[in-house]
C-alpha cells in the first residue's frame, strides 16, 4: 500500500517536471515575442533620426528608477514567499504574496501615469512610428505584469484552500518563472528604451 | 536530505536558499544604481556610457538567471533548461542583430 502511494508520488513529480518544463518553453517563446518589439523599437528609434517629438523630452527618469526597484523588490519578495511555501509557513507565504502584489500593483500605477502624463504633454501613441513602438513595447511588458498581478491575487485566494499542495508548489513555480521573467525582461527595457533614449 | 528532495522536487530549478537571492538582491540594486549614475552625470563619453549601462545589463541578466532563476546544471532536467535557454538567446541575437543589420543596410543604399 505505502510502495502504491509512493510510486502515485513519483508519477505526479515526474508529470510537474514535464509541465514546468512546458511552461518554461513558453516563457522562452514570450522572449521572443519582446525580442521582435525590441527589434521594432531598436530600428525605428536608432537607425535613422526620428522625426519629430522623441521621448528624450517627456521622459522623468527618476519615474523609471522607482519602477525598476519596485520590480526588483516584488522579485525578491516572491521568492521569500516562495520559501516559505517550502517551510509549509502558508500564513507567512500569504503576506509576501500580498506584499509582492502591492509593489506590482505601484509598478503599473506608476507606469499607467506615466503613460497618461506623456500623452497630456504630446507625446500620443500616434504621432509617429518611434512613439508607437515606444508604447508597443513597454505596453506589451505592463500587459505581463497585470497579467501577472491578477495571478498572485488568484494564489494569494487558492493558498487557504489547497493549503501547500504539490498542485500550489507548481503554480508556484510557473508564477515565479514568470515574474522573474517579467523582472528580467524589464532590465532590458529600462536599459534600451529609457536609459539609450536619455543620452 | 534525498527525503528532502522527494517531498519538496524543485524541477530542475536548484535549490531555494535566502543567502544567494539577497546577494543577487543587492548586486542587481547596485548595478542598477550605477546605470542610472552613469546617465545622470555628464562626465562620460557616449560611447564609455554605452559600454557600461550594456555591461550592467548583461552582468544584472547573469545575476538574474544564477541567483534568482536558480539555472544550473546538475541535473538533467536543468541541463535542458539551460540548453533551451541558449537556444532561445542565439534566435533573440539573430532577431535584433539581423534587424538593424538589415533596416541600417538599407538605410544607407537609399540615402541620396
Amino acid at each position: 500500500m505505502h510502495g502504491e502511494v509512493m510510486n502515485i508520488d513519483e508519477h505526479a513529480i515526474y508529470n510537474d517536471a514535464t509541465d514546468v518544463f512546458g511552461f518554461w518553453l513558453y516563457i522562452l517563446t514570450d522572449c521572443i515575442l519582446f525580442a521582435s518589439l525590441f527589434a521594432v523599437f531598436l530600428v525605428l528609434n536608432y537607425s535613422d533620426m526620428p522625426h519629430g517629438p522623441t521621448l528624450k523630452h517627456y521622459v522623468n527618469l527618476s519615474d523609471v528608477f522607482i519602477e525598476t526597484m519596485l520590480l526588483l523588490a516584488s522579485n525578491f519578495t516572491y521568492c521569500l514567499s516562495i520559501l516559505n511555501m517550502y517551510q509549509k509557513k502558508l500564513l507567512k507565504a500569504q503576506v509576501w504574496l500580498l506584499l509582492t502584489f502591492l509593489l506590482g500593483a505601484s509598478f503599473i500605477f506608476i507606469e499607467v501615469s506615466e503613460f497618461i502624463h506623456l500623452a497630456h504633454e504630446g507625446f500620443r501613441w500616434d504621432i509617429n512610428a518611434h512613439a508607437s513602438s515606444f508604447f508597443t513595447l513597454v505596453g506589451t511588458h505592463g500587459l505581463h505584469v497585470s497579467i501577472g498581478l491578477l495571478w498572485i491575487l488568484s494564489m494569494i485566494i487558492q493558498i487557504p484552500f489547497l493549503k501547500a499542495s504539490h498542485i500550489v508548489m507548481r503554480r508556484m513555480t510557473y508564477l515565479g518563472l514568470f515574474w522573474n521573467f517579467l523582472d528580467i525582461v524589464w532590465i532590458f527595457v529600462f536599459t534600451i528604451v529609457y536609459l539609450m533614449g536619455a543620452m | 536530505m534525498e527525503l528532502e528532495s522527494r517531498v519538496t522536487p524543485d524541477y530542475g530549478s536548484g535549490q531555494k536558499k535566502l543567502s544567494i537571492y539577497i546577494i543577487g538582491l543587492l548586486c542587481c540594486i547596485a548595478l542598477t544604481c550605477l546605470s542610472f549614475w552613469v546617465i545622470q552625470s555628464s562626465q562620460f563619453s557616449k560611447w564609455a556610457m554605452f559600454g557600461i549601462i550594456y555591461s550592467s545589463a548583461f552582468i544584472q541578466f547573469l545575476v538574474q538567471v544564477i541567483c534568482f532563476l536558480r539555472l544550473n546544471t546538475q541535473t538533467e532536467q536543468s541541463r535542458t533548461n539551460v540548453l533551451s535557454l541558449l537556444f532561445t538567446i542565439v534566435i533573440l541575437i539573430s532577431i535584433v542583430i539581423g534587424s538593424l543589420w538589415i533596416m541600417n543596410n538599407l538605410n544607407y543604399n537609399m540615402m541620396m
